[in-house]
């Protein structure tokens, strides 16, 4: 009802303005991230403007149809992006002993970016549909639990543990607008704990436990496994208050830093712009992700506002994950910054959430 | 279902305001995390980011260079190109690379495998360091690797001082020799500002001078990418200033007292006997500078300093062989033997136990307890007193007149002459010597009993010493009673020839003998050789007059299965100065079992001594100059022989 009274007037500017922004700085940034390389990969940047093109497109889409149709095939995607996770194993690439990967044609994409929204989105539909009024108890979880096992499990064995841990915690960001009983809430706490230890002594292997403690211990690390945390926080660290200037930085100039594109354009970013630009950066994520949540609470319905506040998770986690590990905080598990790093799935799924978000806030209740 | 919608989204508001609490916590966290990066400690990580692509270069000082006493250039540096490889570079390629590198090297089928073998096995963290391949290329290899670089990545040749003798085994246990540092080394001296791949001294005044010949390196700073790789060009390097760089300081160079003529000399004369292994030292009379100190056979220092390998270097210290680089003039003792008369009989004369003119008769043999005491090869000396007793080193002269001053007497005459302590001449560990007290037997062979005084008063038995002490005790003989510090170093010298040190003699202590009593000593010590009695009468000369005394230390040991036998022989000693009326040198000579000191090791003293006045030191006036001798080399050779036979036939 709401989209009939005119797109000028329903089109969320703001949420259009701050993506461009990250994006364009995104764009800028890998260009000097790229402009000491040679062949291809000097090209990276006009492949990302092809992607965030492409990206655009598909937001359009996912915002122009009706999200009821999303709540009504929610199962239908989460359904086939499990299948899409298992074909991975069938039909994937081995990239150095992980399945991430399904080629078709020249494009690359890998499956478990766009989990991510569909498990969310499954599980905002569940929550959706229980309207009873009392807290939720462990049988009540049992569901939304088990719609979010399937994927996490599936993406463990690729093995991508930070992309497993994205999806959990996006979807249990959906879940925190349910109420839970207290008694549950510590249950699950505790078996979190619990499973947590167990997986660590027998889930994890030795490379991934080396990867997840060595942050902690950079110096002894700092040929091996923490060589990329340390380097990255040099550069975050000389870039100083005003940055060394655009095209400038020295930790990516002579390539210092292991992986400027994907996982750590940020440290190009702040030692080129120094404080002044990764505040903006972090301004940028902080104002999209309550502008997000903001989008959640006026929603129209639980459904819209659930799968607003699962956009507002799916960022969240990321920019906290990413510039955590960026910075030395958290141990680097190839979690993306969204729109600002380079790659085809992650643009196209940040895209989409963006085109969600769209979608709902045009489609808010005019109380 | 509107309304519950509805009602929905307001029950989630709450947890919506909550959710925005936990961005705005989290991301506050992540931005101050920024402002403590770029700010607290951006200072820290701009040094860092600028370590980064900052690479050190050093720039080796040249070590100080060793001459001898006539300028003679013993140790010096040469330049030398080597070539290293980094794996990491290397092997992206290797397949097509390795085998022309292996041929423009020149390398064997068997070399290659091994290098190739090498460069694989480097691991990981290592790959990117230079590995040296081969050291000291000739100019032939360095032209052709210098016009295929191109096709060699990681491939570098660097050029590098080298040390180099040219004297080669010459002194080389005086003079020492360099190699690298090793991983002990750098843990044990932190702050001494060695890194890997330096040199440092190893042995001899190489190893105690090392502070004074190395020098100081100096350093440039020059831009580098993540690989290692310079960036800046030379220009560059200038542009940056003073505190980018360091100008190195180059070592100080010493001048020592030691002359190679004369080591030369002293080589030759052991060379013509083709003695395997003893020593030899020569020493200014009046100032204790060393001239000589040989030790045969030594190591080359040349092969040092580049490398040996773990099996040859112990092949060098297989306790089976000849033990190249132990150092036999001042590391290894002997028992001194009968060298070691004069130092009895000078404690018996200060405790006014003997008179020198008295006569005792000597029956070849005195008997204490159950056991015969006898003198050399049975020889019977009948009626002796001090001076023929000791012309002809009569044992049993020596054991009654010992006996007499008692052990502990004996013990502080010998160390007042310097034994049983160091000399101090400060290189390759001096052994200190040994002679023993009648406290030490007691307390060590459980009683003390009067065959030890015997044996002692004639330098056998426990009774220790080295070369050098010798030498020295010998130099105070001939001096008047002066124990001089030996002295090897006579200057150090800047790098652009002014003197900055000059080390004066230093006197160690004035000896308790009286002139008298070391005037009748050193007349006996001319008898020596001088007397047709003498032991050492055989090397008596027309040019030069020698005094000395001869000694054999015995060797107890029992040879094992396959030994030589000749390691059962006793060693010989000759100890003496000359020209015996005016004394400038002292020698000592050791020849490790060669028997008797007499036809032994006094020939190889006798040549010492002459080469230094009629060679070494030609145009030097020399007073003693004794007339025209018509005896030719050759008839001295026959003489050496007969009296080699009459030795024999005495003996069955």
């Amino acid at each position: 009802m709401a989209i009939e009274r005119g797109i000028r007037e329903q089109f969320d500017w703001g949420l259009f303005v701050v993506v461009c922004i990250i994006a364009t700085i995104g764009v800028v940034n890998l260009y000097s991230a790229t402009s000491s390389l040679a062949g291809v990969r000097g090209e990276l940047y006009v492949q990302q403007i092809y992607w965030l093109a492409l990206g655009s497109g598909v937001a359009v889409i996912v915002a122009a149809i009706d999200y009821k149709y999303y709540e009504r095939y929610a199962y239908v995607g989460y359904i086939a992006s499990i299948f899409a996770l298992i074909a991975v194993f069938v039909l994937g690439k081995s990239i150095r002993g992980t399945h991430r990967w399904i080629q078709i044609g020249s494009f690359q994409f890998q499956p478990s970016d766009f989990v991510k929204i569909t498990t969310a989105i499954a599980v905002a539909k569940r929550l959706s549909m229980d309207s009873h009024v009392e807290k939720w108890t462990l049988r009540d979880l049992l569901a939304p639990g088990a719609l979010l096992a399937v994927p996490v499990l599936l993406v463990l064995a690729q093995p991508d543990l930070g992309t497993a841990m994205i999806v959990a915690l996006v979807s249990l960001g959906v879940l925190a607008l349910a109420k839970i009983e207290r008694r549950t809430f510590w249950i699950l706490l505790i078996s979190g704990v619990l499973g947590s230890v167990f997986m660590w002594n027998f889930g994890l292997k030795a490379y991934q436990k080396d990867r997840l403690t060595s942050f902690m211990d950079a110096d002894k690390h700092k040929l091996d496994s923490a060589y990329q945390a340390v380097q990255s926080v040099i550069a975050i660290g000389s870039g100083s208050v005003f940055g060394q200037g655009f095209m400038k930085g020295t930790q990516n100039q002579r390539h210092f830093i292991p992986d400027p594109f994907t996982d750590f354009p940020l440290a190009v970013w702040a030692q080129e712009w120094g404080l002044v630009g990764s505040l903006l950066l972090l301004a940028c994520y902080l104002f999209l992700i309550l502008w997000a949540l903001n989008i959640a609470s006026t929603a129209k319905d639980r459904f819209g506002s659930a799968v607003a506040v699962s956009c507002a998770s799916l960022f969240f986690w990321h920019v906290i994950f990413n510039v955590g590990m960026v910075s030395q905080m958290l141990p680097v598990v190839g979690v993306t910054l969204p729109m600002f790093s380079y790659g085809g799935s992650s643009v196209l799924t940040m895209m989409i959430a963006v085109g969600l978000l769209m979608n709902v806030s045009m489609r808010r209740s005019t109380l | 279902m509107q309304i519950t919608g509805r009602a929905g989204v307001s029950e989630f508001r709450e947890r919506i305001r909550y959710m925005a609490v936990v961005v705005v916590l989290g991301l506050t966290v992540l931005a101050l995390r920024m402002f403590k990066l770029q700010i607290l400690d951006g200072d820290k990580y701009r040094r860092e980011a600028e370590e980064n692509i900052l690479r050190m270069i050093y720039i080796p000082s040249t070590r100080g260079v060793i001459r001898d006493v006539r300028g003679r250039v013993i140790a010096a540096n040469r330049p030398a190109y080597n070539v290293y490889v980094v794996p990491r570079w290397f092997m992206r390629r290797m397949d097509e690379v390795f085998p022309k590198f292996a041929e423009y090297l020149g390398l064997t089928r068997d070399e290659r495998d091994r290098l190739e073998a090498r460069i694989r096995g480097v691991d990981g963290r290592k790959r990117d360091q230079y590995i040296l391949v081969r050291g000291d290329i000739d100019r032939e290899t360095l032209a052709i690797l210098d016009t295929h670089k191109d096709e060699l990545p990681g491939v570098s040749v660097i050029a590098a001082p080298l040390r180099t003798y040219p004297f080669g085994t010459l002194a080389a246990h005086a003079v020492g020799y360099i190699n690298e540092v090793s991983a002990e080394d750098l843990q044990q001296r932190p702050g001494e500002d060695y890194r890997a791949g330096d040199r440092i001294g190893r042995m001899g005044i190489e190893r105690a001078w090392e502070s004074i010949l190395r020098g100081r390196r100096g350093w440039v700073r020059v831009d580098r990418d993540h690989r290692g790789l310079i960036l800046s060009s030379r220009e560059d390097i200038q542009r940056f200033g003073a505190d980018r760089r360091q100008d190195p300081v180059p070592g100080r160079d010493l001048v020592l007292t030691l002359d190679m003529e004369l080591m030369r000399a002293t080589e030759r004369a052991f060379s013509q006997r083709a003695y395997p292994s003893g020593a030899a030292a020569v020493v200014e009379v009046r100032t204790g500078r060393v001239l000589a100190l040989y030790s045969r056979p030594a190591l080359d220092p040349n092969e040092m300093t580049i490398g040996v390998s773990l099996q040859r270097l112990r092949e060098l210290s297989d306790s089976r062989g000849l033990r190249p680089l132990v150092d036999r003039a001042i590391y290894e003792m002997y028992p001194p033997g009968s060298t070691f008369k004069p130092m009895t009989a000078i404690a018996a004369l200060n405790a006014g136990i003997i008179d020198p003119s008295e006569q005792i008769r000597c029956v070849g043999y005195i008997t204490r307890g159950n056991r015969r005491f006898r003198c050399a090869h049975g020889h019977i000396h009948g009626l002796v007193n001090l001076q023929s007793a000791l012309i002809q080193s009569c044992n049993v002269y020596f054991f009654t007149a010992g006996e007499a001053a008692r052990m502990n007497r004996i013990h502080r005459s010998a160390m007042d002459f310097g034994f049983g302590r160091r000399t101090g001449i400060g290189i390759n560990s001096e052994a200190a010597g040994f002679i023993p007290t009648e406290e030490w037997y007691n307390r060590v062979w459980g009683s003390f009993r009067r065959g030890y005084t015997l044996n002692t008063a004639i330098g056998q038995q426990n009774t220790r010493t080295t070369v050098l002490q010798l030498a020295l005790a010998y130099a105070a003989l001939a001096n008047g009673g002066t124990l001089y510090v030996p002295q090897l170093i006579e200057r150090v010298v800047s790098p652009d020839g002014t003197t900055l040190q000059e080390f004066p003699r230093t006197v160690r202590r004035r000896i308790d003998a009286s002139d008298t009593h070391l005037a009748l000593i050193d007349r006996a010590l001319r008898g020596v050789v001088a007397d047709p009695r003498g032991t050492a009468h055989l090397v008596d000369m027309p040019e030069v007059s020698l005094a000395g005394k001869t000694g054999t230390a015995q060797v107890s040991r029992t040879l094992r299965e396959g030994e030589d036998r000749r390691l059962a022989a006793d060693h010989a000693w000759f100890a003496g100065f000359a020209p015996a009326e005016n004394p400038e040198i002292a020698v000592v000579v050791l020849v490790e079992h060669g028997g008797s000191g007499g036809s032994e090791a006094a020939p190889v003293a006798a040549q010492i001594v002459r080469d230094y006045f009629m060679r070494v030191r030609p145009g030097t006036p020399i007073e003693s100059v004794a007339r025209a001798n018509t005896r030719t080399q050759r008839e001295r050779e026959r003489q050496l022989r007969e009296w080699r036979a009459r030795q024999r036939r005495r003996h069955h």
